[in-house]
């Protein structure tokens, strides 16, 4: 995998209470990459917003998508959200083709997303699973784990699918 | 509130004299206490309630914070030397522990941001120490190799078990973190836990590596850094 792992910039006082407010306003930056990361060399991860490039983890012929829009959420999609995508690259006996306009759900986002009980969650890189605008899932396997986060957004079928849960 | 002041003016006599004084820092004591809570009935007048009268009265105002913490700063060592049994007599939710004290032999006044912050201090080691007494908790340090027994709130009332090298601990009393990572099927997954949370049911220690950092970010990059 060709991904590349960067870690997040130390912030100072990172609260307990979920970790939406761990980005602290002054070094939210919508950009991935800090201009002057020679000193810091790491990376603030955030949003899933347009342009951003996902990969597909379910066996419905889409390998990578690219998000148009975030249904939910000014700055953009976090774990668990839905997303809009098109299709960038896919295989080629598959259920959709390149080019399609699809509905996506996060199931793997590298910004970290806080729980209830004060704890946080993060992965490596950004999946989705391909689902229709019902929110039902296209493909019928997921690879990979998936976090606790979707049995609230009401995604189950999602998770009695995967293989592992978070 | 008159009774504020009126403590407040008793408290200045006593801290011109000469320390050991037994009877008058009880006596102020009771009268403290059942002016300010009604709730607490027979309470035992040794230097046990007073913690308690000391988080009462956080909630109040600074004064009144301040005429407390006065008064704890001339009772802490008689107290201490007055009352033996008060160790077992807290089991309830209240703070039980002395406070530890440094007290100069002469009162000198601090400034008010100064005297909350040592409250917080002390309210905060406080709670660590009650969390700590329920339940044993091994050491937790970045190298080490971990497995939790998580009960996750995600609607699933169920135990969960979390696997991982600990990358990194943050000290903040109560509120220390500690961050898990893990590679599960092919993505790294890491988890951000608070230490003294009530949801981690139990804490093992598989295996020790030794590092020399404390937060191991590095191992981010590598697929097997922690080898």
């Amino acid at each position: 995998m060709a991904a590349t792992f960067a870690s997040r910039c130390s912030r100072v006082g990172r609260s307990l209470f979920g970790g939406l407010s761990n980005s602290s306003p002054g070094l939210f930056t919508k950009s991935h990459e800090m201009t002057c990361g020679n000193y810091f060399s790491q990376q603030q991860r955030t949003f899933i917003q347009m342009r951003t490039v996902l990969k597909v983890v379910d066996n419905s012929g889409a390998k990578q998508v690219m998000c148009i829009q975030a249904l939910k959420g000014k700055k953009g999609a976090r774990l668990g959200d839905t997303i809009v995508a098109s299709v960038k690259e896919a295989h080629p006996n598959g259920k959709v083709k390149k080019g399609k306009v699809v509905y996506a759900v996060v199931v793997r986002a590298a910004m970290q997303k806080g729980r209830c009980d004060g704890s946080q969650v993060r992965f490596d890189d950004n999946a989705v699973v391909l689902v229709d605008k019902q929110g039902q899932p296209i493909g019928t396997r997921v690879f990979g784990s998936v976090p606790h986060e979707l049995r609230k957004k009401k995604h189950v079928k999602i998770l009695t699918l995967a293989g592992h849960i978070a | 509130m008159a009774s504020r002041r009126f403590l407040s003016s008793l408290l200045r006599s006593p801290l011109t004299r000469s320390p050991p004084e037994f009877q008058f820092p009880t006596y102020v004591q009771s009268l403290f206490f059942s002016n300010l809570t009604s709730r607490l009935s027979p309470i035992p007048v040794t230097g046990f309630p007073q913690t308690n009268a000391f988080s009462r009265v956080e909630s109040g105002n600074g004064l009144a914070r301040l005429a407390s913490f006065q008064h704890d700063y001339v009772h802490v060592p008689q107290n201490r030397f007055m009352s033996t049994e008060t160790n077992s007599v807290d089991s309830s939710s209240q703070d039980s522990t002395i406070l530890e004290s440094e007290v100069p032999p002469r009162i000198k006044f601090k400034r008010l941001d100064k005297t909350a912050r040592h409250i917080m201090q002390i309210l905060d080691k406080e709670a660590v120490e009650e969390v700590k007494a329920q339940k044993e908790m091994p050491d937790i340090r970045p190298g080490y190799t971990v497995q939790l027994k998580v009960e996750v709130p995600e609607n699933k009332r169920r135990i969960s078990i979390i696997k991982g090298i600990v990358i990194a601990r943050r000290n903040a009393g109560l509120n220390s973190t500690f961050m898990i990572r893990r590679t599960v099927a092919g993505t790294g997954i890491e988890y951000l836990f608070p230490l003294y949370s009530p949801n981690i049911k139990e804490i093992k220690v598989l295996d020790k590596k030794k590092v020399r950092r404390a937060k191991l970010y590095y191992a981010r990059k590598k697929k097997n850094a922690l080898k």
